[in-house]
């Protein structure tokens, strides 16, 4: 199982750099989060801090984790390829677990050459900056964009088609933030409570500050493996249709 | 090698496959033919295990296809229809990671890849990405992925798509020699390279097997029953032909073709009575006798296509068998009479 799986997760890795889409969006990714970085963390007299930066990373993996994950599925029912694959002696979740593993290398890929910003800020600022929140920041990025690639996953392997599996992706994770994030605060009782329980925004302040609470990594993780359950489910289901 | 009994598959509302029940033996290279929406490719989906039957089972090389799916699978070289590859891998890429799919270790890829690389010509372009080449070679590619790990069952839908006739008889010696040692069903609808290649043809319409045949015997049989193509001068050929004995039905196929002094070129097919000898020499020695000139007196070839046709057009009509007048039970309901001699049989609904 884990041959195939590493073989799958880098075949999907290579492939995302083989096509212009892997490209665009690193690069994309990097434009933007450097902008912000030069605008809002390289302010002379304010405190050396990447929270910003983080805070708006975290929404641009909104629109670029599903850009990521679209492929993953619905390109192979779209181009054939999946009739070869799911013929190979390779269960299903080799195969789910490959391609997710696949893109959560590709989102590592993407974050690597963030690093330098902590290492010009490091550089330039006097006191030096503290290490605790951007660890956690980076930390919240990883667990927020495997939880992003993860409904992605899942919502490809409904579809044939990316641009579908794209949009679907992203007005879910909308959806989902809006109504556990601002739309929560503002309904009564205790539905407003659970919603607030059930979102990121609370968590992400905590990485923000620095604090990396075990239950908030344990809620990124089961929330993922959970998508990734209904992934097989959905994967699994194509053979009994 | 291959074992299908009385499997059952639909699609919402519509019955893809329908009571199909066959078995093929190790070495056997069978042809599985059939319109669009016959139920061939429903039926190759589910011994490959890309679809499970709603009712039936499945097993290749002794495996249930759904109790020991991932056995079951690694007996299997499949081929799908298009070849479908992943267009940004290199040839060279592509089969290792086919290779690591089906378990096999590095040196065992590497060994692997040059076997089929060599089989399938594809040394010149095994750097080159599988999306910048031409639909004969990606069929290649896809051949060579199929019999990377050396599986005891190939199965192959359409393996000449995209080929150019050097290379359609290429394949067909390729699929020869691998059915040596080995259990081929190719999937085809260029008929003579199921007669040419196959040992065994089953013929499906309407989701049911409707011949399951050696195509010699099958042809032989057909042969019996091949009409006469007569070309014959005068009008008076007609009645004269209708006159030879053992003759049952005379037929002009084309229109005249006048001679220099007026007189008319008739073209007759004629088809004999049943169980009538070769009508050759008697219609050549009627002809002649009456003073009837003939320019052409042939039987006319029979082939898988004319099998095939006329089970469609059965099919189309309702009919319960082709107009090969019952040499084959179209579903069951004729029992499986066979005057002409061969013994195709039936695996549909009845089965």
């Amino acid at each position: 199982m884990i041959p195939a799986a590493s073989a799958i997760a880098v075949r999907e890795y290579r492939s995302l750099f083989r096509v212009p889409v892997g490209w665009i969006v690193i690069a994309l990714y990097l434009f933007l989060t450097g902008v912000v970085f030069v605008s809002s963390a390289l302010i002379p007299g304010e405190p050396a801090s990447l929270r910003y930066v983080f805070g708006i990373s975290g929404w641009l993996l909104l629109p670029v984790m599903p850009a990521v994950s679209m492929r993953l599925f619905a390109e192979e029912f779209r181009s054939g390829t999946a009739e070869p694959l799911m013929t190979s002696p390779v269960s299903d979740a080799s195969i789910v677990a490959g391609k997710y593993l696949g893109a959560c290398l590709f989102l590592l890929t993407m974050l690597a050459p963030t690093l330098i910003y902590a290492v010009i800020l490091a550089a330039v600022s006097d006191p030096a900056p503290d290490p605790g929140p951007i660890l956690a920041g980076y930390l919240s990025l990883v667990l927020l964009g495997m939880l992003y690639l993860a409904v992605g996953t899942l919502v490809s392997s409904l579809t044939a088609n990316q641009t579908l599996a794209f949009l679907g992706t992203f007005l879910f994770l909308l959806i989902a933030l809006l109504l556990t994030g601002d739309m929560a605060a503002r309904l009564p009782g205790n539905i407003g409570a659970i919603l607030i329980r059930l979102g990121l925004s609370t968590r992400m302040e905590d990485f923000a500050r620095g604090v990396i609470d075990t239950a908030h990594v344990v809620f990124f993780l089961s929330v993922s493996a959970w998508f990734l359950l209904l992934a097989f489910v959905a994967v699994e289901s194509r053979r009994w249709r | 090698m291959i074992s299908v009994r009385g499997v059952h598959k639909s699609f919402g509302g519509v019955h893809a496959v329908r009571g199909v029940t066959f078995e093929v033996g190790k070495g056997q290279v069978v042809g599985l033919l059939g319109a669009n929406g016959a139920g061939k490719t429903t039926t190759i989906r589910m011994i490959t295990g890309f679809l499970p039957p709603d009712t039936g089972s499945v097993a290749v090389a002794g495996h249930d296809t759904l109790r020991h799916s991932l056995a079951a699978r690694a007996a299997v070289g499949y081929l799908p229809e298009s070849a479908p590859a992943y267009s940004e891998m290199s040839v060279d890429g592509f089969l290792s990671f086919r290779g690591t799919l089906y378990g096999m270790r590095r040196r065992d890829r590497r060994n692997a890849t040059e076997r089929v690389l060599g089989l399938c010509d594809l040394h010149e372009v095994r750097r080159r990405r599988v999306g910048h080449l031409s639909k004969g070679f990606r069929q290649r590619v896809g051949l060579a992925a199929a019999m990377l790990h050396d599986p005891p069952v190939l199965i192959l839908d359409e393996p000449s798509n995209g080929l150019d006739p050097k290379q359609i008889g290429q394949a067909r010696r390729l699929i020869r020699e691998l059915a040596r040692d080995r259990t081929v069903l190719v999937s085809s609808h260029i008929l003579p390279e199921v007669e040419q290649t196959c040992d065994r043809v089953i013929i499906m319409a309407r989701g049911q097997i409707r011949v399951d045949a050696d195509p010699k015997e099958l042809l032989g049989s057909l042969r019996e029953a091949s009409p006469y193509i007569v070309e014959a001068r005068g009008d008076a050929a007609e009645s004269v032909l209708r006159a030879v004995p053992g003759v049952e039905r005379v037929e002009v196929t084309s229109r005249p073709a006048l001679d220099f002094d007026g007189t008319a070129w008739h073209t007759f097919r004629i088809t004999a009575a049943a169980g009538a000898i070769d009508l050759r020499e008697p219609i050549a020695a009627t002809c002649a006798a009456r003073g009837i000139l003939i320019r052409e007196l042939r039987r006319e070839a029979p082939g898988l296509e004319r099998v095939f046709l006329s089970l469609i057009e059965a099919d189309e009509e309702g009919l319960p068998s082709p107009p090969g007048r019952g040499r084959w039970p179209a579903d069951g309901r004729d029992g499986g009479g066979s005057p002409g001699g061969a013994a195709p049989q039936s695996h549909g609904a009845a089965a």
